[in-house]
């Protein structure tokens, strides 16, 4: 098991006792506590009073803050897997595809070759380091925008420029890249995204013909993973 | 908040409070939900703007792979180049064709047209220029007859272009001397495909690459020449595992490292190779007798035989009797030619090693042999395959038969009825076309030097680089009244020519390509040439304006020629009439026969339901020749005129790298394609240098009985000794005044892959 989801069950857990508790603190009435009851927590005693009002703040505050920083981390972590590009189901073509061994395209090759261990989509998709992971969020934001108010048309079309840092950052530097000349001559053309590298190494994905409703492919492609 | 209480509250409180709350709660929905949305909008807004405005389809400007592109422009230049997703080539596309974005700003670019006078270029008006020049052909013909004139043109012309060209010059000037560079590039391999199915052209597409099981790359070298044919190749190895590649090459080409299996052939040999793996094949049983026996017929000296006569002429090419010549053992030959035979599909790919050859026509019949012998031939994955090296040789020249034997869709010169019918299409009188075939490209040279041709037009290529013997063709060219159509102004040919006229190119002018596997594709002119630059369209008109041929040369724009030739092509073997410039907007290309305009275009040539032309029940018909069959004549091996002696004890070979295209006229002009391939250098063996205390970065002199040039020698470990390589896009190294020129009998293609030479350091 892996570090974010023992994080997430234990949000989990932890949303849902405090959820108990709000619900639980709202039928006690403080003005009727007895004022000599006391609570006895190991090291200190307290007036019931106070016990009470530790509960309250807890409940009010501290566990929806725990909560609420759990749920973003859920939002900024998880949606890194394949999984969560994969819910919408315009993505799945692209999905199907990648795990196509028979597939040609790059997301497939490098998918069946292993040379993305995970979060296939995320690794290609989001430019290097933190800006480049905020970017990819904000571009998922924008996605989910126009998925969830249906204003996209199929077959989607790929919007702005696909930076070749996502795969200079793996590829550059390589025997393989370096024995190359022209990698050498249009360096500055490949830094500045007005060469593309898939030109010379393929498409990435099926291709919008057979991303179209009604060509042969697309059934295949949006049938699902299986 | 204020805390009620339950004593004083009056019965309407909790309502004015709950609808208060609500209130809140929605306002603070709503303002979220504004927020949700200002976010969208402003990352809509923040999608950064592509590297283009608009993007155009269009074809690549270099070689006969003729892939599909999508041009990006910006405020009316082009300012990116990608690989079309729906084209043949599926997007993938080499680096020369991404930097095609530059060519229409190369530097040096002829912008006026120029006259020579007192041996200097001058600039000069159009109009003065194509005077002078209808002057002088008129001039010529009057005094010398039509045959002192000729036409040299180019597998890089359009389409409507060459078939303007070869009109004007055959119907309208009566002169057959219409030959151009094709025939120093595939016109073995036309022969071969007319010799073995009667009609030229690859039965096979690119698209059986994705099928093939066993490649028989012969003579080729696409990981240089044609990178998005080797990615593919590549890419059904990734998929196939029994997908076997043997590369069969003298030199140990960028190809032949990452085939499975090499076959460094002794040079010049390989058809005892090619005629070995047939013999085996007979021998073995290996053959598809069904198949042969349906639509295969055998010859020998023009006579009909059969299969086992056949057989019985190859028996003195048994591997054990070829080895020792071929210098590939008898058992790795017989291995080689079981695999070819019984893979699920093979598929041979071969370019200039085969076609350069004075067995270039042998060659390219034994190499469509192998195939009709085992029935790999029809089937996906299955067929020969002979691949190009211009964007439109095969459309613009060998289609419609600029060459100086040919005449438009198959048809040749010395056939009088196929005469009459073109003269009949052309609307020209009976006896217009000369009955004698013209000069091919040596010949017109060699014409040139004899005074035989005064005058010439050369229109898109660079024949003082491309010519073997160039030295002696270049001054040919000086010795005639040759008027040159340039993109620049110091070609090796333009510094012979006495007029200049200034080019338009690729996109900007309009016209259609036709590339190796028979698909054609429209260029739309996307851009205004630079200065005076007209298209060669144009140049050609107003050249036939000018001859008072307008009554011939009626169509003057690029679709009203195209229209013309493709109702020309209905009803032939090449029909394509289905191919309206709508069409071929619309579509990355259509494939001939394509006789309708609901027509699909055609994948697999000779088969029934791909072939429109196939009888229906036929299932395979070979309907070039009139008795359905395939032709195999019988091809001893002649050892080519080029041998070693002790004065000249090496092969030259010569080729092209990656970077670089043809006579680099374009790509070398290129920042980041010159810089990446660099100067060109003679590759040498480090025995072969050793021996005369050569080593890599050294000058080097190198002769042959046709000349001598200087270049730098690098040393290449995997080079075998006897042999020496350089390519020919370097204008500081020009190899061709070394290379021979002996023609094959045949296709009169000369034989640049093989050179007896001899080297010695410079200085020594």
């Amino acid at each position: 098991m892996e570090v974010s989801d023992v994080f997430r069950i234990f949000a989990g857990v932890f949303s849902v006792v405090g959820l108990g508790l709000c619900l639980w603190l709202a039928r006690v009435d403080f003005s009727k506590i007895p004022a000599e009851r006391k609570v006895h927590l190991g090291v200190a005693t307290l007036t019931g009073l106070a016990f009470f009002k530790l509960l309250a703040l807890a409940a009010l505050f501290a566990v929806p803050v725990v909560a609420l920083g759990a749920a973003n981390y859920h939002t900024i972590e998880g949606v890194h897997g394949v999984e969560s590009c994969n819910r919408c189901h315009v993505m799945t073509p692209m999905v199907t595809d990648m795990r196509d061994p028979g597939s040609e395209t790059l997301a497939a090759r490098h998918f069946k070759n292993g040379w993305i261990p995970k979060d296939q989509c995320f690794q290609c998709h989001s430019d290097y380091g933190l800006a480049g992971d905020l970017r990819a969020k904000m571009e998922g934001y924008r996605h989910l925008a126009r998925y969830t108010t249906g204003t996209y048309e199929e077959p989607i079309k790929f919007r702005g420029v696909f930076h070749n840092d996502n795969c200079l950052k793996c590829h550059a530097g390589t025997p393989k890249f370096v024995a190359v000349p022209s990698h050498a001559t249009v360096q500055g053309r490949l830094a500045e995204n007005s060469l593309s590298c898939l030109n010379c190494h393929g498409r990435a994905h099926p291709t919008r013909e057979q991303r179209t409703p009604g060509h042969p492919d697309y059934t295949r492609l949006i049938g699902g993973d299986e | 908040m204020t805390e009620p209480t339950p004593e004083t509250t009056p019965p309407a409180a909790p309502e004015s409070l709950y609808r208060r709350e609500f209130l809140w709660a929605m306002g603070g929905l709503g303002a979220a939900t504004a927020a949700a949305f200002a976010g969208w909008g402003g990352l809509e807004l923040m999608v950064p703007p592509g590297t283009a405005d608009e993007w155009h389809k269009s074809t690549c400007r270099f070689c006969g792979t003729g892939c599909t592109i999508r041009v990006g422009m910006r405020d009316g230049e082009v300012v990116d180049i990608r690989g079309h997703e729906d084209g043949h080539n599926k997007g993938v596309i080499c680096v020369k064709g991404t930097m095609l974005r530059s060519l229409p700003k190369i530097e040096g670019r002829l912008t006026t047209p120029m006259i020579r006078k007192n041996g200097e270029l001058v600039p000069a008006s159009w109009d003065e220029a194509l005077d002078l020049i209808a002057g002088k052909f008129k001039e010529v013909r009057d005094a010398h007859g039509p045959d002192a004139l000729a036409f040299y043109g180019s597998g890089q012309l359009f389409t409507e272009e060459s078939y303007t060209a070869n009109k004007l010059f055959k119907a309208g000037l009566r002169t057959n001397n219409v030959d151009g560079n094709p025939r120093l590039c595939m016109a073995s391999a036309a022969a071969g495909y007319v010799t073995v199915f009667g009609k030229d052209e690859p039965p096979g597409s690119y698209e059986d690459i994705d099928h093939a099981d066993f490649f028989f790359i012969f003579g080729a070298n696409p990981y240089d020449c044609h990178p998005p044919l080797w990615e593919r190749v590549q890419r059904r190895r990734a998929l196939r595992r029994e997908a076997f590649v043997v590369c069969v090459d003298p030199r140990r080409s960028e190809t032949a490292k990452r085939s499975d299996l090499h076959l460094p052939v002794i040079a010049g040999t390989d058809l005892l190779l090619l005629n070995a793996m047939a013999q085996v094949i007979i021998a073995d049983g290996l053959t598809d007798k069904a198949f042969i026996d349906r639509n295969v017929r055998f010859s020998h000296d023009g006579n009909t035989i059969d299969l086992a006569a056949f057989g019985a002429l190859l028996a003195e090419y048994t591997p054990e009797k070829v080895e020792s010549r071929l210098g590939i053992g008898a058992d790795l030959i017989r291995h080689v030619a079981h695999r070819f035979a019984k893979s699920k599909a093979s598929m041979s790919l071969w370019t200039m090693g085969v076609n350069q050859r004075t067995q270039g026509t042998r060659l390219n019949i034994m190499l469509n042999a192998l195939h009709l012998l085992t029935g790999h031939i029809c089937r996906p994955g299955a067929t020969p395959f002979s691949v190009t090296g211009q964007p439109n040789a095969c459309g613009g020249v060998r289609d419609t038969g600029s060459l100086s034997h040919a005449l438009p869709a198959g048809r040749v010169v010395a056939n009088p009825e196929h005469r009459a019918e073109v003269e009949k299409l052309w609307g020209v009188e009976s006896g217009t076309i000369s009955p004698n075939p013209g000069h091919h490209a040596v010949s017109l040279f060699r014409a040139m030097e004899s005074g035989q041709v005064k005058a010439a037009l050369i229109m898109c290529t660079n024949p003082g680089q491309s010519m073997p013997d160039s030295d002696r063709y270049a001054a040919a060219m000086e010795k005639c009244f040759t008027v040159v159509s340039e993109i620049v102004a110091d070609s090796e040919t333009a510094k012979a020519a006495s007029v200049l006229l200034p080019a338009a190119l690729w996109v900007e002018k309009q016209g259609v390509l036709g590339q190796g596997e028979r698909r054609y594709q429209l260029v739309d002119k996307l851009l205004e040439p630079p200065g005076e630059c007209r298209s060669d369209l144009w140049m050609l008109v107003e050249l036939a304006k000018r001859l008072g041929l307008d009554r011939l040369i009626k169509a003057h724009t690029p679709q009203a020629v195209w229209d013309e030739w493709r109702q020309f092509s209905a009803g032939s073997a090449y029909d394509f009439s289905g191919m309206s410039y709508d069409r071929l907007r619309a579509l990355p290309g259509l494939q001939w026969p394509c006789p309708t305009e609901q027509h699909p275009g055609t994948a697999r040539r000779f088969v029934e339901g791909s072939d429109p032309l196939v009888k229906p029940g036929m299932g395979v018909q070979f309907y070039g020749h009139k008795d359905n069959r395939a032709h195999i004549p019988f091809c001893p091996y002649v050892p080519s005129p080029e041998q070693p002696s002790p004065e000249f004890p090496l092969y030259l070979t010569t080729g092209r790298v990656l970077e670089q295209w043809h006579t680099g006229t374009m790509t070398g002009r290129i920042t980041e394609l010159r810089d990446a391939a660099g100067p060109a250098r003679f590759t040498v063996s480090a025995v072969d240098a050793s021996r005369r205390g050569v080593e890599s970065g050294d000058m080097i002199v190198v002769t042959s009985r046709f000349g001598d040039v200087q270049g730098r020698a690098v040393i290449d470990a995997d080079m075998r000794p006897g042999l020496m390589f350089a390519a020919f896009y370097d204008a500081r190294l020009l190899v061709n005044k070394v290379v021979a020129d002996h023609v094959d009998p045949v296709s009169r293609e000369p034989e640049y892959k093989l050179t007896a030479v001899q080297f010695r350091k410079a200085g020594a």
